[in-house]
């Protein structure tokens, strides 16, 4: 009797494996992290309560600071571009054609891959003289135009961004097709009969129809470029110096360090740069769909 | 305009391809044809660096790692997340919605920010280097995720199949895993996709939580391999080549799910 009673109520605790799981392993390492934050620990001896000493050190750390800059330009050039290009990709591959499907797998198939084996991959074949890029290059005549992409201060970040961009376009692209898709045809020859040109159409009908798949791609692109790791590690290591290392490479150095408490509370301060534009995203779309 | 179209396309693919085939010549290229700044722009037939990187890089070990983890970490989050959806989508009380809204928040937060944490909570329960413990973690990782996207599929299934099955006998618990859980298989594609890729190529926290040269995973002995043969082009392109080909293989065999699979994560994400 009892047993039958509790087999008719054992649906009340289906969410039990899951909240469980999810507490033990990610929220009580999240609030152990904030109070670690407020400490000195170094990874082992005792810590000790420093209150917010951590958090000002942070804007002292002329290092993190410029991670901080390293990071969100990666982010600005990195977000957006995905976006465009994945747009633009879903653009061109959403009308039949023969081998569509080809194509697909084709330009999906880097983001599937590790990034940290793509970064060593992109890392031989940017290497000056002896790289893959410099060869195609100087045979085709463009020698001039080869340069140490990965230790000129000046264009290594945006080879950082190109890399990351080529990797995941497809990702992005998927998700605009499966939009694309979704959107009645008739919409589209409603267009055409209202003579509306294909610029037109793209701004009042597609793009606005497209909001779903472009929310969650502009939240993963931000979160995932914000918190860009592998393919900085491959490609650069960080360098020349310290000028391509990013926010998350600086986490996983501190704590390796004797600098744990210390770097639990740069984590929080990503936490917040990630959440700051997501946040207002996600209020700006929201306000957009309102009003339409 | 057509022609335009095409030529677009045919880009599109080489700058997709490209590097692919830069590392298939390197790969198979013999070590002593890398002299000079030629372009060698054909693969070759020489297979011996791909026998000296998997001797070297002991390269099945962690294949088989990987695929552990995964595998059960997929398997993990498959049955926890979905009876959470169910629970969430059926039963609304004040608990369901704190913790859907929950979920719905750390979805922003990357794992990486709980790295040192999460460090010491393995040391003490004794879970650096082992299999289970690396599972739990991927696991934990991605249930904000699949738990959204269970919850809103299984709102969009009509209740009356679990209360007809109620009235045939059955409980609500066992309702969904006779007749509900078979039918979110769409959107168990995508989930095990999406998961899958993730866990597959972890390497932020299992360069952490696996130390010891026997749990490495694939992107682990790849990125120890570099450390020691990475002045070996030939060597490196070799293993890199066998580093990638479980998830190629893999993506071919399963490509028509794998991108339906993320479209469907997408739109009702």
């Amino acid at each position: 009797m009892l047993l039958h009673k509790l087999q008719g109520n054992l649906h009340k605790f289906m969410a039990l494996p899951a909240v469980l799981l999810f507490t033990f392993f990610f929220i009580y390492p999240l609030s152990r992290g904030i109070t670690l934050s407020l400490t000195d620990w170094n990874g082992i001896s005792k810590p000790d309560f420093v209150g917010l000493r951590n958090f000002v050190d942070f804007f002292h750390d002329s290092r993190a600071l410029g991670d901080v800059r390293t990071t969100v330009l990666f982010a600005l050039g990195s977000a957006p571009l995905l976006n465009i290009f994945g747009f633009l990709y879903a653009l061109v591959l959403d009308r039949k054609f023969h081998g569509k499907n080809i194509v697909r797998i084709i330009v999906y198939l880097p983001a599937i891959i590790s990034p940290l084996i793509m970064g060593y991959i992109w890392y031989y074949i940017l290497q000056p003289e002896r790289g893959f890029l410099s060869r195609l290059l100087q045979q085709a005549g463009m020698g001039s135009l080869n340069t140490n992409w990965l230790s000129d201060s000046n264009i290594v970040l945006w080879v950082l961004i190109l890399v990351n961009v080529w990797q995941y376009v497809g990702m992005t692209m998927v998700i605009y097709l499966a939009g694309l898709q979704s959107i009645p045809v008739e919409m589209n020859e409603a267009c055409k009969i209202d003579g509306a040109g294909y610029l037109a159409a793209l701004r009042y009908v597609t793009i606005p129809l497209l909001a779903p798949a472009i929310k969650i791609n502009v939240v993963t692109n931000i979160i995932g470029s914000l918190s860009v790791f592998e393919i900085i590690m491959a490609l650069t290591d960080g360098g020349p110096g310290y000028s391509t290392e990013s926010l998350s490479i600086y986490i996983m150095r501190m704590c390796y360090g004797s600098f744990t408490g210390y770097s639990t509370a740069v984590a929080i301060i990503l936490f917040l740069i990630i959440l700051i534009p997501v946040v207002l995203f996600l209020m700006f779309i929201k306000k957009r769909e309102y009003e339409m | 305009m057509r022609l335009l179209r095409h030529c677009l396309i045919l880009l599109m693919s080489l700058v997709s391809l490209l590097p692919f085939y830069a590392l298939l010549i390197k790969a198979t290229g013999s070590p002593g044809l890398d002299t000079g700044t030629s372009l060698n722009l054909l693969p070759g037939l020489y297979f011996g660096n791909l026998m000296e990187a998997w001797r070297y890089s002991a390269m099945g070990r962690s294949i088989l790692n990987s695929a552990i983890i995964t595998t059960g970490g997929i398997t993990l989050v498959v049955l926890a997340s979905s009876s959470a959806g169910y629970a969430i989508a059926r039963f609304s009380n004040r608990f369901h919605r704190l913790v859907f809204n929950t979920f719905l928040f750390c979805m922003m937060i990357p794992p990486i920010i709980i790295t040192v944490p999460l460090y010491i909570l393995m040391r003490t329960i004794a879970g650096i280097n082992s299999h289970w413990a690396m599972i739990l973690v991927c696991g934990a990782n991605a249930i904000p995720f699949s738990v959204f996207l269970y919850t809103s599929f299984i709102k969009s299934i009509s209740r009356e199949i679990e209360e007809s099955a109620i009235v045939d006998g059955c409980t609500w618990f066992s309702a969904f895993w006779r007749i509900t859980f078979p039918l979110l298989q769409p959107i168990t594609a995508a989930v095990v996709i999406i998961n899958g890729l993730g866990i597959w190529n972890n390497y932020a926290q299992a360069v952490f939580f696996l130390q010891s040269q026997s749990m490495r995973t694939i992107p682990l002995a790849i990125s120890m391999f570099f450390q020691q043969y990475g002045a070996k082009w030939n060597l490196m392109a070799a293993a890199a080549m066998i580093g990638m080909a479980p998830a190629i293989v893999t993506f071919l065999v399963f490509q028509k799910y794998f991108i339906k699979g993320l479209a469907q994560g997408a739109v009702k994400g």
